[in-house]
């Protein structure tokens, strides 16, 4: 047929079909996070970059886009953070160690962390923001001595509503690692600092801006007051990365879901420059 | 440049002998309108039907289709891929459609290949019929450039004259599955110089014949909307819109899908199956947690049109849209998209 003549290569036979992974650890992290620590069946190895997701499938249920929260330099396994919010994620939390899930991917554009060497490194993660950061900053850490300075500002609603306790206090008691929490609202046992994500700015010592690279990932409504603020400090707009969330159907950039203006987020992105998000007037609205 | 001449009952013979190996898609009238329907018996296909109300991308990437099974008896995890390879023959496919399924092609092929699509793709024969004149009132077809098909076909035929109530086809091919079959039929002649003359001619009508509609160029349609990101009249058009996805649905360059599964009763096996989805449904770029990333009607409605006339311009090279109309046909509220671009081009 026509299509023939033209010698389009062979089709991907498997394109839509999710490969078994095993659940090895299931750990708590909130009332509605649980962290899962997976592995395929047959071996095979997730081979990822930071900032990539998978497609995770419970047979019978459906599928849904899910960041992977650990680093490529901890091969073997790898970690999604899922909070439980819709019809797959509750049933993926009924699951435990030994149950079986379906993966697709890795899906997306990661972080370039090539551009990233070199570089003074400002993470500034909101809420389920620090799931998908998370891989880099692992990244980071594994490879240390290939980055500068290192500064995480991270926020939550709530105290009980903070990821990843363990490696948060990991973080804070490295001299490397320079870490800022803070919650919204405080509860009485809260130690730490109130108030929302930017008011962490006031914390950073000066930077070198044309050396810093900042990441920014969190819900749409932080975007812009911490990209203003990012901004402010006179980070050049090629040095900002943002990873942004949508509604991933395919992950393949067929099905339309997560387009946002002329971008498909599941293909072009996740992860963007500050620079292509600024063009896109629904890329954080 | 002319391939062939056939008449109609020649024509119609190497359909028949074409229906022995494939399944015949066509136009069959249906009272006063016609639809691409599958046909058991070539003789129920309309060829001088004036436009068909749904386009056939629904043969290539049907409403609903299985991606897989999948068995999980026995903490098993199986999952077989299902793919149709029957051979298909599309009779009479006009140049918006043929143009249409360019797109589709490429989309589906692009970055990422579906094999789902692309089976059913390739398995498939277009033999095209070209229009002297516009189908009905409202097309914007040549506008869009849509009108005319170059290539994505295997055959085209073009309505010559009418020999003793007889139509007489010029034939092009397009491929060199095309030129096989056609050349299986004995009655079919190599064109004369009178021929090419007569072919000439019909050019030249048929050039004349369709009006253009746009006050902008096509190539300027990507520029006329990035000026008109903020216009009122989305909001204005949006008063009227129901969001009910007609619009989507009776589109032939529409191809967005939503994946869900179906369970056996035994809750081991069932099926991942997509179906057709439309940017103007409401719950259309809602992420989990309810956010939804356009929530309000002016949005879906320009985010439809930007991809229409834009976004899958700038991203293929191929129209996003073909000008058949049937949108504006379709839409339950008489939202027009000539009188949006016309609208936003006084507007600048």
């Amino acid at each position: 047929m026509w299509v023939q003549e033209a010698r389009l290569p062979t089709a991907e036979p498997e394109l839509y079909i999710p490969k078994p992974a095993r659940i090895l650890r299931v750990r708590k992290l909130t009332e509605y996070e649980n962290l899962f620590d997976v592995a395929f069946c047959d071996g095979r190895l997730l081979d990822h970059a930071p900032g990539q997701f998978v497609q995770v499938s419970v047979l019978g249920i459906g599928e849904c886009p899910i960041s992977i929260c650990s680093s490529p330099t901890r091969p073997g396994t790898f970690e999604m953070c899922i909070r439980r919010v819709g019809s797959v994620t509750n049933h993926i939390h009924r699951l435990g160690e030994g149950d079986i899930l379906g993966i697709r991917g890795p899906l997306g554009h990661g972080f370039d962390v090539d551009e990233l060497h070199g570089k003074d490194i400002l993470i500034v993660a909101g809420g389920l923001g620090l799931a998908p950061v998370r891989s880099l900053i692992q990244y980071i850490i594994d490879e240390r001595s290939r980055f500068g300075e290192f500064h995480i500002l991270y926020g939550a609603r709530e105290p009980k509503e903070l990821l990843f306790k363990n490696d948060l206090t990991v973080w804070r008691e490295r001299q490397d690692v320079n870490l800022h929490v803070t919650v919204d609202r405080p509860d009485e046992q809260w130690r730490g600092k109130a108030g929302v994500v930017t008011t962490l700015f006031k914390e950073l010592p000066s930077l070198n801006p044309s050396e810093t690279a900042a990441v920014v990932v969190g819900p749409p409504v932080m975007f812009k007051f911490v990209v203003l603020e990012v901004l402010s400090r006179r980070i050049p707009q090629s040095n900002v990365y943002c990873s942004l969330e949508r509604r991933m159907k395919c992950g393949i950039g067929k099905c339309g879901h997560c387009q946002a203006n002329n971008v498909y987020v599941c293909i072009d992105g996740p992860v963007f420059k500050y620079g292509q998000l600024k063009a896109m007037r629904e890329a954080v609205e | 440049m002319l391939d062939r001449i056939i008449k109609q009952s020649d024509f119609m013979s190497v359909v028949r002998e074409l229906s022995r190996q494939r399944r015949l898609v066509g136009p069959v009238a249906r009272e006063d309108r016609y639809f691409y329907e599958v046909v058991d018996e070539p003789s129920k296909l309309d060829l001088s039907f004036n436009y068909c109300v749904y386009g056939p991308r629904a043969f290539l990437f049907p409403p609903t289709e299985t991606l897989f099974t999948f068995d999980q008896r026995d903490g098993h995890f199986e999952a077989k891929p299902v793919l149709d390879n029957q051979p298909l023959a599309f009779v009479g496919v006009h140049p918006c459609d043929i143009n249409a399924i360019r797109l589709l092609d490429h989309v589906f092929a692009e970055d990422h290949r579906d094999e789902h699509y692309l089976t059913r793709r390739e398995n498939t024969l277009i033999v095209g019929i070209d229009c002297l004149k516009p189908c009905t009132e409202g097309v914007f077809c040549a506008d869009m450039h849509g009108n005319e098909a170059k290539d994505g076909f295997d055959v085209m035929l073009y309505r010559l004259h009418e020999d003793n109530d007889e139509v007489v086809f010029g034939v092009v091919f397009g491929s060199k599955a095309g030129r096989e079959w056609m050349l299986y039929s004995r009655a079919c002649r190599t064109p004369t110089a009178m021929d090419e003359r007569e072919f000439e001619e019909y050019q030249r009508m048929k050039a004349a014949a369709f009006p253009r509609r746009l006050k902008t160029q096509f190539e300027e349609l990507p520029a006329l909307l990035d000026r008109s990101y903020d216009s009122l009249l989305w909001e204005a058009t949006a008063r009227r819109c129901y969001s009910c996805g007609s619009c989507n649905l009776s589109c032939p360059t529409c191809y967005c899908f939503n994946i869900y599964d179906e369970v056996d009763m035994s809750l081991d096996s069932g099926a991942r199956k997509r179906e057709w989805d439309g940017c103007q449904l409401e719950g259309f770029a809602e992420v989990a947690g309810e956010h939804n990333f356009r929530p309000k009607t002016a949005s879906r409605l320009r985010h439809r049109i930007y991809r229409k006339a834009k976004w899958i311009l700038e991203q293929t090279g191929i129209p996003g849209c073909v000008g058949c109309a049937r949108c504006d046909r379709a839409c339950t509220a008489k939202i027009n998209s000539v009188e949006i671009y016309n609208q936003l081009a006084e507007e600048v």
